[in-house]
């Protein structure tokens, strides 16, 4: 069983590979819907090891995702001529860059989801939502006000001036000063997408599913009798919200580096709350429901596209069905009482 | 013990022996279950000091406390709805589990092992209280009789020097009561721990328990073998009311 996932997944990543060699033939427009699904699959998943295994109500994801995105694609910009004297420009050289600034960006994240973690996870349910929730705006004020990094204007890359000079604007008093620009470079692409999300997948399904995992649905269920079972609620709240975090920052960097353009606004209260529907839709604690809510939420909308100004009060609508008729989600599950117990 | 101005357990002071069980009885609101929450570390008490092993479990949290061997039910079961039986009761060995958070993730060969060796563990305890057939079911869905069962295994998977019951006969039919009984005394046989029980059902506390102690109102008021408990004219005002109190 054990070698069984094991195989499936190096054997995923061979096809995501064989796959991504092929990409240049996909049409534009379908491969930017693709990649995005992927992030959001990578976003949902993460979510969903906070809010559906471990009962968290975090609701806060955008805020991870705009840290690992943002310096991520800062470190990728300002220390580009760094990188390209290192590493070279050729397809290894790059590999690596992306590498550094992917996990460059998800531990900055999942630190700052420590930071946040340790005081705010002794709340509970809707007190724990409203914090997570101010943190995620906190993070986005504070970049609408970073100039290093755009500030409000957004960031698409850096001007390095010959003096040294730094800037993602052109300094009105170096005009004439030669420079270099050098734009967010396009590192994610299927295969770095998928890579993860066939990461994310096999790193949360081996996690829940193995006996130390348990105690993150035990949390879930019942504090306090997790806690007299010996098990240590905070540390394993902590844990998931760390490593949801991560994952979160890494979505941000894939984001950010193929969309070459980042602002403030993508991380708004917004983008948070997509991520939860993603997680109530799909079912709270189901892998697999919540990665094709992933999908659906992606997609949806393109679909839509076609009756424009309609577009979202049909997607608010089709969610308002959705749960209505299937309160528990796609594909969450009910505890099913067995009826006919006692005829045995 | 105080909450605020209300003192609700008052000098308590008992001890429990090594392998011995020990029945704890009140009426309702006496504060026996504060003194569990003591004990395990759910409350701290305010004054006053429990030595475990001698030494003072005051200061741990809960999950500490467990890791030190004692180990609880609780009066309005308190399973893991989402869970397998088994899934319950494998819970109860994470805190002794060797491959953790990144060993998980990797499934290195130690974790396979130590999977193995908890899944054997758990199925000779579920075959033990013959809750084997059951291992797949969700916890909610067993009987309720099981699931009392259910917590007390999913306790002693925790491998406790000192077990705590709280009113496990609770909602019991008399061959439920009868049943729990018997295992009660089967447990403290096989494991030979120490069990320390909270019960209203007298025929249960009278039929198992070795010592009783009697709280009333957040106070001992009595503390002996099981015939003497019976007669003592204290335990029986404090249940019975007075008789006289007309006259």
């Amino acid at each position: 069983m054990q070698v069984k996932s094991k195989l499936l997944f190096l054997s995923s990543i061979a096809v995501i590979f064989i796959i991504n060699l092929f990409a240049g033939s996909i049409d534009p427009y379908f491969y930017t819907v693709i990649i995005y699904i992927g992030i959001n699959m990578i976003l949902a998943t993460s979510l969903n090891l906070i809010n559906g295994y471990t009962g968290q109500f975090s609701l806060g994801h955008a805020g991870f995702m705009a840290i690992g995105g943002y310096l991520s694609i800062a470190l990728s910009t300002y220390f580009a001529p760094f990188f390209q004297r290192t590493f070279g420009t050729g397809v290894f050289g790059e590999s690596i860059t992306f590498i550094i600034v992917l996990l460059a960006g998800g531990t900055a994240a999942a630190l700052v989801g420590l930071l946040v973690g340790v005081p705010s996870l002794r709340l509970k349910g809707d007190y724990l939502a409203i914090t997570t929730l101010g943190f995620a705006e906190i993070i986005r004020v504070v970049i609408q006000n970073m100039d290093v990094i755009g500030a409000s204007q957004g960031f698409r890359g850096v001007y390095i001036y010959t003096n040294g000079v730094k800037s993602p604007q052109m300094v009105q008093d170096l005009v004439d000063m030669p420079n270099i620009f050098y734009a967010v470079p396009k590192f994610t692409n299927f295969f770095w997408t998928f890579l993860f999300v066939a990461i994310i997948v096999y790193y949360v399904h081996n996690l829940i599913n193995s006996t130390y995992g348990r105690g993150f649905l035990s949390v879930k269920d019942d504090e306090i009798a997790a806690e007299s079972m010996g098990i240590n609620t905070t540390k394993f709240k902590v844990s998931a919200f760390v490593t949801g975090a991560f994952f979160a920052g890494i979505a941000g960097v894939l984001y950010g580096h193929f969309n070459l353009y980042l602002n403030p606004e993508d991380f708004n209260f917004l983008k948070s709350v997509e991520i939860v529907v993603m997680v109530i839709l799909g079912g709270m604690g189901s892998m697999i429901g919540v990665i094709i809510a992933a999908v659906l939420l992606t997609i949806l909308p393109e679909f839509l596209r076609s009756v424009s100004e309609y577009r979202m009060i049909i997607y608010a609508l089709l969610l308002i069905i959705i749960m209505l008729t299937r309160p528990q989600g796609l594909f969450g599950f009910k505890v099913k009482l067995k009826k006919d117990k006692n005829k045995k | 013990m105080r909450f605020g101005g209300l003192t609700c357990v008052d000098k308590v002071s008992t001890t429990v022996e090594e392998n011995e069980l020990l029945g704890m009885i009140g009426p309702n609101g006496a504060g026996k279950t504060t003194v569990f929450n003591m004990i395990t570390g759910v409350y701290d008490p305010t004054e006053g000091d429990i030595l475990f092993n001698n030494e003072s479990i005051v200061p741990y949290k809960p999950y500490e406390v467990s890791k030190k061997g004692i180990s609880r039910t609780f009066q309005n079961i308190r399973l893991f709805k989402s869970l397998s039986v088994k899934d319950n009761v494998r819970v109860s060995f994470i805190k002794n589990v060797q491959s953790k958070y990144f060993s998980s993730i990797l499934q290195l060969p130690k974790f396979t092992k130590e999977e193995k060796e908890i899944d054997k563990k758990i199925d000779e305890l579920l075959e033990m209280f013959d809750l084997l057939h059951e291992k797949d079911e969700y916890a909610v869905s067993l009987p309720y009789g099981d699931q009392r069962k259910l917590e007390i295994v999913r306790a002693l998977a925790t491998s406790p020097k000192l077990l705590l019951l709280d009113e496990p006969a609770a909602g019991m039919n008399p061959t439920e009561k009868v049943d729990l009984m018997n295992l009660i005394k089967k447990i403290k046989d096989l494991f030979s721990i120490s069990i320390l029980l909270i019960e209203h059902d007298m025929k249960v506390v009278m039929g198992v328990c070795e010592r009783i102690f009697v709280l009333e109102y957040g106070k001992k008021i009595a503390d002996g073998k099981p015939e003497e408990i019976r007669n003592d004219p204290k335990v029986i005002l404090a249940y019975l009311g007075d008789t006289h109190a007309g006259n």
